[in-house]
């Protein structure tokens, strides 16, 4: 039993530090600025600590653990009511972009529009690259939930791909 | 293939978000202060045998002894007081550690074990703080806080409850809070346990908080609990079952029994700490007396 618990905190800790800012930019995604992120970032991790036991099977760390952070996100959401802010330094990343990384407002705030559920699996399956399988574990869905969620996120925001391995979705 | 430009284009966005100083800090620290939840029990355990150390050293303390001498010696009244602090004030790091101490209890044995406890709990605190600091100095600077300090919940002819709390500020906050509740007539501390007949009270408290969340989260939509909504609530993290055998808890003005979580104990950060107060009559069955909590 206890050299579970080491082994459980050791592969934690490590899932942890290898992706923190993975974790900041996700949770910077739902609440858009940076205080806001750092405490989601802080508590998610309390209570990843705090829920060892909610963890089923110990290869899918990742997904369970960018599950309390979506799950976190989402409560402070819930209670923030979504004011949106967007803080000086988010301002200063925009305006610093050079030429050939021109940004494009308007895709922007589509996506910013897009009712969370949708947004999670946009975030989740082509920022953080996750498999589509990871998705609906992160997320606490069945598969086809996702793939018909991401047709109809990528279709809302006008997105014609053409790439075929993303095309499975 | 191209991946679509839209996509590679929001893509990018995403990851251009800047990644502040503070989070590697963040991210430790947090490993750290779970960590150490996790070890305290063995810590306190370690705690107690280091107190007849500690003994003599305090008692020839003058610092002390100034406490006592600003105490009339008619009276006796049993009181806290504010023992020692310690503090840093340097523009972006403060701590602010107050320790306090119990004085003219006539259990001397118990006044030192709780006096000692408090400032134990106050040094290794701000041993910590030193060194947080010194590792930020050198990653190139940040902000750190630390508060500590005492709150008297209950004071009358029979129960002294007292509150430590610490608030950890390293980008956002964390705060603890943990209790100590005096029998003054019978000058004997009173742990949870003891206030009851077995161990029935954990199933009655923990019903009754469970419904407590629930309800408080119908009429107050900004409230979250991390308890199971329904049958259909499968989210894991849902998972409050049960308190601590021995949960952080006091008596307050009222003679209610009062149980406390620390933040993220069973809530999500913003809920800050909480608390619930039991109904008497939901455990009225498993308590020992009716001395401590009344009806």
């Amino acid at each position: 039993m206890a050299s579970n618990k080491k082994k459980f905190e050791n592969s934690l800790i490590q899932c942890i530090t290898e992706h923190k800012e993975s974790i900041y930019r996700l949770a910077y995604s739902y609440v858009r600025n940076k205080e806001d992120a750092l405490d989601i970032v802080q508590d998610s991790i309390h209570k990843a600590f705090a829920n060892a036991e909610s963890l089923k099977n110990p290869d899918a760390i990742k997904s369970w653990f960018y599950r309390i952070v979506v799950n976190t996100s989402l409560d402070f959401l819930r209670k923030q009511k979504r004011v949106q802010v967007v803080d000086e330094e988010t301002l200063e990343a925009y305006s610093k972009g050079t030429s050939d990384s021109y940004h494009d407002f308007d895709l922007e705030r589509a996506l910013e529009e897009l009712p969370v559920k949708y947004r999670s699996v946009v975030v989740l399956r082509y920022f953080e690259d996750l498999k589509i399988e990871e998705v609906s574990e992160v997320l606490n869905e069945n598969i086809n939930t996702v793939k018909t969620r991401l047709y109809q996120a990528l279709r809302v925001l006008r997105v014609k791909l053409n790439d075929k391995s993303t095309m499975e979705v | 293939m191209i991946m679509d430009n839209n996509i590679e284009q929001l893509k990018k966005s995403y990851t251009e978000v800047p990644i502040p100083e503070e989070l590697d800090f963040i991210v430790k620290k947090a490993i750290r202060q779970s960590r150490m939840k996790r070890t305290n029990m063995r810590w306190i355990i370690g705690t107690a045998a280091a107190v007849i150390v500690f003994v003599s050293g305090v008692n020839s303390s003058p610092a002390f002894a100034n406490a006592f001498s600003n105490i009339p010696v008619l009276g006796k009244i049993v009181e806290v007081i504010t023992f020692r602090e310690y503090n840093v004030d340097e523009d972006t790091y403060n701590a602010n550690l107050k320790v306090p101490a119990v004085t003219n209890l006539e259990n001397k044995t118990l006044e030192q074990m709780l006096n000692n406890k408090y400032l134990d709990e106050n040094k290794k605190l701000y041993a910590e703080f030193q060194k947080d600091m010194d590792d930020l100095k050198k990653q190139g600077g940040g902000h750190l806080g630390i508060d500590t300090g005492y709150e008297v919940k209950t004071d009358n002819d029979q129960i002294l409850s007292i509150g430590r709390y610490e608030v950890n500020t390293v980008g956002s906050s964390s705060t603890t809070m943990k209790y100590d509740t005096i029998d003054k007539k019978n000058q004997v501390l009173i742990s949870l346990p003891s206030l009851f007949k077995d161990d029935a009270y954990i199933a009655l408290i923990s019903d009754n908080i469970k419904q407590q969340m629930l309800e408080q989260m119908k009429s107050d939509p900004d409230k979250t609990y991390w308890v199971k909504k329904d049958d259909k609530d499968t989210d894991p993290l849902d998972d409050f079952q049960s308190i601590q055998k021995d949960q952080s808890f006091y008596i307050n003005k009222e003679g209610k029994l009062v149980i406390s979580f620390d933040k993220y104990e069973v809530a999500p950060g913003y809920m800050g700490i909480v608390e619930f107060v039991i109904p008497t009559d939901k455990i009225a069955s498993d308590l020992v007396s009716s001395e401590y909590i009344k009806s």
